[in-house]
């Protein structure tokens, strides 16, 4: 089911992208990340809303209220807080989706980069099965996976002064923070301290936890990654959502 | 906020244990072995060991490493048997390691770990000279003790053991192409482009042509003193595996499971192919009354590889179901037919020549 409906079609398009624009598959890895962010675009647009949303509830007078009014009553104030996400059109779900949907799409991509590239003969045998017959893929395999400086079935470094440096890792770690603090919305006096403290949390443990992927995994996910943060941020910048006061420490307003 | 901050907690662990498992499997140590026997004894590359068994009865005279097994080795290639009793294993571990033993003891004479990249192919000996083919497209060549003599970029990743004539060298590469390279100048003298890839080794008869299977779905004959393609004959699958030579007639398996016979002439088929139960990625073993070849099997019915037994005119003579995936040649040993299955417990199964089991191998835990 993961083999037929997630890596094969992963694997093929790839494999197309990388066809159709003269074997590169460092380009192909951007294009399809591009495309991906494309189909996407949607429903991380409506985590954004959801979010903004969200955050401006926390001081609005009728939320506070029932807060007070059902502080003891659970069932109440859940069917309360219901009532206003659908009077103020708030999916309270929408800003979980594009992570969720994100999860399957990078390990669908890690496995279609590493079975693409095919550096063992099992992977290679693996490759071969599941290509779809419109493809023609016999002149192309085995597929060339250096781009720049990078195998990109393998993890990434440079030497500098005799030291192995990870360049990759720590630009996905710079754009990964950078994404997070944008899409953090400005904390409020009446705000949800613990809330806004978890949340602090996550947008410095997730880039160092995807600069751990980048630094250990194949640098095809990496290039995923970079290109992903880039297009997110683009995407909030155009929405008019990015946040640049949080992403520099004590230059918020 | 706790709550999605939970959520998200926990998908990022699943994530990372789903991304490790991916890298895993990826890199799987006993997903292919190499196997190579002489007239007592069968030495089988598998995973992180390799081991010498006795024919016998499939007992276990050595293993390699004795003391416990090196997460950065990886034994696929078929281990090489020397003139002067070395037994030569190439690893496609992290170590890029190629090592020699001695077949006595399974103790290591001397190792090779220059190369920058992984060892998929075997090496080849010509004339007292170790010419070892690297997935980083150079050939390396060693002296018998393990020094490098010379290296020479070729081209592409060279997956399959050389084969020589004596004063050339003959090469295939992923790149799709056939080398020739001059043993005396050591400079490739010419190279002939076939239709696909070529993870296998070509086959050379005593006039000099050399066979080829690619992942173009192709068999083709090259001539080496005219430098060219004599034939090409287009089959169902892509090719894994060397050709192997019986006579005039060459054999040949393909991934979409069809065995094939060729006129070495001119590339006619001999037989209609013969559908088997899965991929053929092993070279055919051509013995006096048949030709063993093994399948996968078909993993999507969770179906073993079976070993098949197919006389000179196509028909089957027997087949035997072997638990696991046959994706090494078959070798034989003595009067036996060995197979390395994968995902399986037993490494290494000896049939008779009847196809009857004579035993498994299943290293101690």
């Amino acid at each position: 089911m993961w083999q037929t409906f997630i890596i094969e079609p992963m694997t093929n398009l790839l494999l197309l992208i990388y066809t159709l624009i003269g074997q590169n598959f460092g380009i192909a890895i951007i294009l399809f990340t591009i495309l991906i962010r494309a189909i996407t675009w949607p429903l991380t647009a409506q985590q954004l809303k959801g979010t903004s949303g969200i955050q401006e509830l926390q001081t609005d007078k009728e939320w506070m209220g029932i807060q007070k009014k059902y502080k003891g009553d659970k069932e109440k104030l859940a069917q309360e807080q219901m009532r206003i996400y659908k009077e103020r059109g708030i999916n309270p779900f929408g800003s979980c989706l594009p992570t969720l949907i994100q999860f399957p799409i990078i390990i669908g991509l890690y496995q279609a980069i590493i079975r693409s590239l095919a550096a063992t003969p099992l992977s290679l045998l693996n490759l071969s099965r599941g290509l779809y017959p419109i493809l023609d893929v016999t002149k192309v395999i085995p597929l060339k996976s250096t781009f720049l400086w990078m195998d990109l079935g393998r993890p990434e470094s440079i030497q500098v002064f005799g030291f192995a440096l990870p360049v990759l890792a720590i630009i996905v770690v710079i754009t990964s923070y950078i994404q997070s603090k944008l899409m953090t919305p400005p904390p409020n006096p009446g705000g949800n301290d613990q809330g806004a403290a978890m949340s602090g949390m996550m947008s410095i443990y997730m880039p160092f936890l995807m600069g751990y992927f980048a630094l250990t995994f194949a640098s095809g996910l990496a290039l995923y990654f970079i290109t992903s943060n880039l297009l997110g941020i683009a995407q909030y910048v155009m929405m008019g959502k990015a946040n640049w006061d949080n992403v520099i420490p004590g230059r918020k307003k | 906020m706790k709550l999605k901050t939970l959520f998200i907690l926990s998908m990022v662990l699943i994530f990372s244990v789903l991304l490790s498992g991916c890298s895993a499997s990826a890199m799987r140590t006993n997903s292919w072995s190499g196997l190579s026997a002489d007239a007592d004894n069968a030495y089988l590359a598998n995973g992180t060991f390799v081991y010498a068994i006795t024919l016998k009865n499939g007992g276990q005279l050595w293993q390699y490493p004795a003391e416990g097994a090196d997460s950065k080795e990886a034994y696929f290639a078929n281990p090489v048997l020397t003139d002067d009793g070395q037994l030569l294993i190439a690893s496609a571990g992290s170590n890029h390691s190629l090592t020699s033993l001695d077949t006595t003891n399974g103790t290591a004479n001397w190792t090779f770990a220059d190369a920058i990249a992984p060892w998929i192919g075997s090496p080849t000996v010509v004339d007292g000279t170790i010419y070892a083919p690297n997935s980083d497209g150079i050939l390396y060549t060693l002296d018998m003790n393990g020094n490098l003599l010379w290296k020479k970029e070729i081209g592409g990743a060279l997956w399959s053991q050389p084969v020589s004539d004596g004063k050339m060298l003959y090469i295939t590469s992923l790149d799709h192409n056939v080398y020739a390279l001059d043993l005396a100048s050591q400079e490739i003298a010419w190279s002939v482009s076939v239709e696909g890839a070529l993870p296998g080794s070509a086959a050379i008869d005593e006039a000099g042509n050399l066979y080829v299977g690619s992942f173009g779905s192709n068999v083709a004959s090259i001539s080496t003193s005219s430098e060219a393609i004599a034939w090409d004959s287009e089959i169902a699958g892509w090719v894994w595996d060397a050709p192997t030579l019986d006579g005039e007639t060459l054999y040949v398996g393909d991934l979409e499971g069809n065995f094939h016979a060729f006129n070495t002439s001119d590339g006619s088929e001999v037989f209609a192919p013969v559908k088997l139960n899965g991929p053929i990625t092993g070279s055919p073993l051509v013995l006096d009354d048949f030709i063993v070849v093994g399948t996968e099997g078909n993993l999507e019915t969770e179906e073993f590889g079976k070993a098949y037994a197919i006389d000179r005119e196509g028909g089957i003579v027997w087949q035997q179901t072997i638990n696991g995936q046959l994706y090494t040649a078959p070798v034989q040993g003595g009067d036996l037919i060995l197979f390395s299955p994968v995902e399986a417990d037993a490494v290494l199964v000896a049939l008779d020549l009847d196809g009857r089991q004579a035993w498994p191998f299943t290293p101690a835990k």
